[in-house]
């Protein structure tokens, strides 16, 4: 029952939007999912390894009928699920100091967001809509979005290599393994335990 | 131009707003019996204390400084409500926080000096003297302020002095690298800045840090007060300071680089600057990546000016370089805004008998570095570089490889120099790395202001 | 098609937990004291199915009441959510990864979704297919660092860096004929390593049970 698998931290939050304000975030959504340059920061913060949102509208929680009572809701919800490397407060820093816009542009529509900026009183924020997985799975627990990446830097790399290195003579051999070195170099980190949590 | 009140240097301690440049330290180490012997020693200490005014008029030949432990404002009898608003690392100290800091096997509690195995340390009193005997008199003159109020019981003592060579004090550690570079600049706390000390704007100058990433009270880099504790009056103008003792495994650090230097096409001592990012004279490899340049070294406006954006793939300071890791300057994006809450002013100076290349040394021999970490957050600051850019390099993209000098390998890991196609500066990979630095003791210290001091003697805290 | 991002899939689901005042423990704590016994390393029940890079499940209470001026309301059936983020290139992929699920770990979906409002069973995979997709939500917007590769190339890659990087490092300095000769013999003997399992990678033990038992975590403080 933990938020924590290795190297990786599932959050959850949920949080209640005025049903008009849905479309507007929807509309947000669309423009971000299109406009590829838009996603950019996303990338470049480079500790998040998977993260979705989802809108719920109040009408749409599954119902598979089986007497099960359908929901009377007022508010739609949005839902956030993220799989991120680091801390808690290591991630909300970071969005908070350089995504602040952007974070603004999505919960700005949820009902209560303080705003992004100062980092405080929105860690109080998230920490109260936050809600705790019960069972997280990860197939490389000990490897973090940069070493993912680092890892398919050298795999590349590798089997460029070893391709030439069947028919290169010795003296090729030796050029060849230099420039796969020079490329691989600043990818070779090793992967293993994450730090202990605080 | 950010606006900020001015700061009231002489409600703030010196040792927080400078680091004095005086040669020689000892630092007594106390812990209090009765609170109100103890109010009436600070009381007495009081007027001794060095403040932030400014030495307009010299140098005085000593000066002396007080800061605390969580157990040691305990003793002071505080309300419980303020000592419970304390951030949390500060109230477990710096033992409690091991695993946290990656104080495991040769570094955990269990290796440390027994005063800090013991957890008695209550204060933590720095005296700084121009000479020896300097320091002597100050150092008499307030052991006798202890003995004549019998506030405190002295539990030890720890001598420190830079490097005098030729007469002249140097800033040399005992590996031989010119330390005391790039300070962090705060607003209001400098006449002047360096370029490459603050922040990084995004038209490249540097700007001065918000002052509350050192002083509480004040508004910090992201938008706020930064979180203290209550009440306000006993926390402004006060800091952290994370004090650790680190011994010095010398002659494991020369035999390690004789070898590797005899391996690595650059050299002993282009492969000594890419352990750290500087010659060992201090020139910084980014700005000159093939020989020392003292020019530079000597060049306030050049010795920390430079950023990693041209050298994304670290041929000339390596990826992994200790100055890279603990001030990344340029190198995550989003102009520098990631480290900017994540930098810590140092003091601290080297102890122990300074030793020639060419005389014997060995790794049990007394000497090493007392490191001093002042910041306003510990966790966020000190502790988080700690943990996240030294004993590990995710940030980095380096995984899990630690900090060359620094990292805690216990004989394994690796620190890979980058480099291009040439002879002289080749990639080369070091392993087996055992720990040329081991941590002795210490523990973290809230240093109040001098308004808090008074504060303290007068026993007038109340929370709110 | 914002389930897809690339050659990976975003699947949520929410699945309405039945709601049985005679049940004792109630459906949701059935659920949850059986994930908390259920391993999240190599023996984990999504290590031996294929396809899930990661994946979670959560049982969400209610939603959460964040405070006047909002409205109070509450969901009157507490639903689990399973997030998982899977291999699924080209149309039939969903269905393909939850029959999949169906093949390999029938029990452990049994233990956890008997607990739902219509579950069908994992035995007949058509229904249980249809009933995921029943309970499926649109992903709104589905980010992913890494979008091409899958977990089995994933892991080949990891296995890959590391033994390249020690390779690299006992090889330095070398004569260029025996660099040769060793670097094919390398390459030989690690494209036929077994690939490394799921749910683990790494020199040191690391794996956490269900308990959180080799976790290294202490608490850290309210304040930062």
């Amino acid at each position: 029952m933990s938020n924590i698998n290795g190297k990786v931290y599932a959050m959850n939050a949920v949080t209640p939007m005025k049903p008009w304000k849905t479309w507007v975030l929807r509309a947000i959504f669309f423009v971000l999912w299109n406009v590829k340059p838009l996603q950019q920061d996303l990338i470049n913060l480079s500790f998040i390894e998977f993260a979705r949102w989802v809108v719920i509208p109040r009408r749409r929680f599954p119902d598979l009928g089986n007497a099960q009572p359908k929901e009377e809701l007022q508010y739609d919800y949005l839902l956030f699920f993220s799989n991120f490397n680091g801390t808690w407060n290591q991630y909300i820093d970071a969005f908070s100091a350089v995504l602040a816009k952007g974070l603004n542009l999505i919960w700005r529509w949820s009902e209560k967001f303080p705003g992004s900026v100062p980092v405080t009183i929105f860690k109080e924020y998230i920490a109260r809509v936050q809600f705790d997985t019960d069972y997280y799975y990860t197939a490389y627990p000990h490897a973090t979005a940069n070493d993912l990446k680092s890892a398919h830097i050298v795999q590349a790399s590798f089997d460029v290599l070893s391709q030439r290195a069947q028919t290169a003579t010795p003296e090729e051999f030796a050029e060849e393994y230099l420039d796969f070195v020079l490329q691989v170099q600043c990818h070779l980190g090793e992967t293993g335990e994450a730090p202990v949590v605080f | 131009m950010a606006i900020m009140s001015k700061l009231n240097e002489t409600d703030i301690q010196g040792f927080v707003l400078r680091g004095y440049n005086l040669t020689y330290a000892r630092y007594f180490y106390l812990h209090f019996e009765d609170a109100a012997r103890a109010r009436k020693l600070i009381a007495r200490l009081l007027p001794e204390i060095t403040t932030g005014q400014r030495w307009d008029g010299g140098k005085p030949r000593s000066t002396v400084n007080i800061a605390f432990t969580h157990r040691g404002l305990a003793a002071f009898e505080l309300p419980i409500a303020t000592l419970i608003s304390f951030p949390v690392e500060f109230q477990q100290g710096m033992k409690k926080r091991a695993a946290i800091l990656g104080d495991t096997g040769l570094n955990a509690p269990e290796h440390w000096d027994e005063l800090w195995r013991e957890g008695r340390v209550h204060a933590w009193l720095g005296i700084q003297g121009l000479t020896s005997s300097a320091l002597d008199t100050a150092s008499t003159e307030m052991l006798a302020l202890i003995e004549e109020t019998r506030g405190a019981v002295v539990l030890d003592s720890q001598d420190a002095a830079s490097q005098v060579i030729a007469g002249k004090a140097t800033t040399k550690e005992h590996f031989g690298y010119t330390d005391g570079f790039g300070n962090p600049d705060y607003l209001g706390v400098e006449r002047s800045t360096q370029p490459g000390q603050g922040k990084l704007m995004p038209d490249g100058s540097w700007a001065p840090l918000a002052t509350g990433e050192l002083l509480l009270g004040y508004a910090d880099e992201a938008g706020e007060l930064p979180v203290a504790p209550i009440p306000h009056i006993l926390a402004s103008n006060g800091t952290f300071m994370a004090y650790r003792k680190l011994h010095q495994n010398l002659a494991s650090f020369r035999a390690y680089l004789e070898e590797h230097g005899r391996q690595y096409g650059g050299g002993k001592e282009k492969l000594a600057a890419k352990f750290i990012g500087r010659w060992r004279d201090g020139t910084p490899l980014e700005l000159s990546p093939d020989a020392e340049n003292q020019a530079i070294v000597q060049d306030p406006q050049r010795s920390t000016n430079f950023t990693y954006g041209a050298d994304g793939d670290g041929t000339r300071c390596p990826v992994g370089a200790h100055i890279r890791r603990v001030h990344p300057r340029d190198t995550f994006g989003f102009n520098g805004k990631l480290i900017d809450r994540r930098r810590v002013t140092r003091r601290g100076l080297p102890y122990g008998k300074f030793a020639d290349e060419n005389e014997p040394v060995s790794d049990s021999d007394d000497r090493g570095i007392i490191f001093m970490a002042l910041n306003a957050n510990l966790s966020r600051q000190f502790e988080f570089v700690q943990q996240q850019w030294i004993e590990y390099g995710n940030d980095a993209r380096l995984g899990n490889d630690k900090d060359m000098l620094l990292g805690n390998h216990g004989g394994h890991g690796k620190f890979v120099v980058q480099g291009d196609g040439s002879q002289t500066n080749p990639p080369y990979v070091c392993t087996a790395l055992p720990n040329f630095v081991e941590l002795r003791g210490g523990d973290y210290f809230f240093i109040p202001s001098i308004t808090a001091l008074g504060m303290l003697a007068m026993g007038l805290v109340d929370p709110r | 098609m914002p389930n897809n991002n690339g050659c990976v899939y975003g699947l949520t689901i929410l699945s309405p937990i039945l709601n049985d005042e005679k049940a004792t423990p109630s459906h949701d704590l059935q659920i949850r004291n059986y994930l908390a016994t259920l391993p999240t390393g190599e023996t984990s029940p999504f290590a031996h199915a294929p396809g899930t890079h990661l994946c979670r499940l959560v049982v969400m209470d209610d939603v959460i009441y964040v405070g006047m001026p909002a409205c109070e309301e509450h969901l009157k059936s507490k639903y689990l959510i399973f997030e998982s983020n899977l291999d699924a290139a080209g149309g039939a992929g969903l269905e393909s990864y939850l029959r999949g699920l169906a093949q390999a770990i029938p029990q452990h979906l049994d233990a956890v979704w008997s607990h739902c409002v219509g579950y069908p069973g994992a035995a007949n995979a058509e229904a249980f297919v249809r009933y995921m997709k029943a309970c499926q939500i649109e992903t709104t917007f589905f980010f992913a660092a890494v979008n091409d590769k899958t977990v089995t190339e994933t892991l080949r890659a990891l296995q890959t860096q590391k033994a390249v990087a020690d390779f690299i490092a006992r090889h330095q300095g070398m004569e260029h004929a025996k660099l040769k000769a060793e670097f094919l013999e390398f390459a030989t003997r690690l494209n036929a390593e077994p690939l490394p399992r799921p749910g683990t990678m790494g020199s040191r033990s690391g794996e956490s049970d269900a308990w959180g038992r080799g976790r290294g975590i202490k608490t850290g403080g309210h304040n930062e």
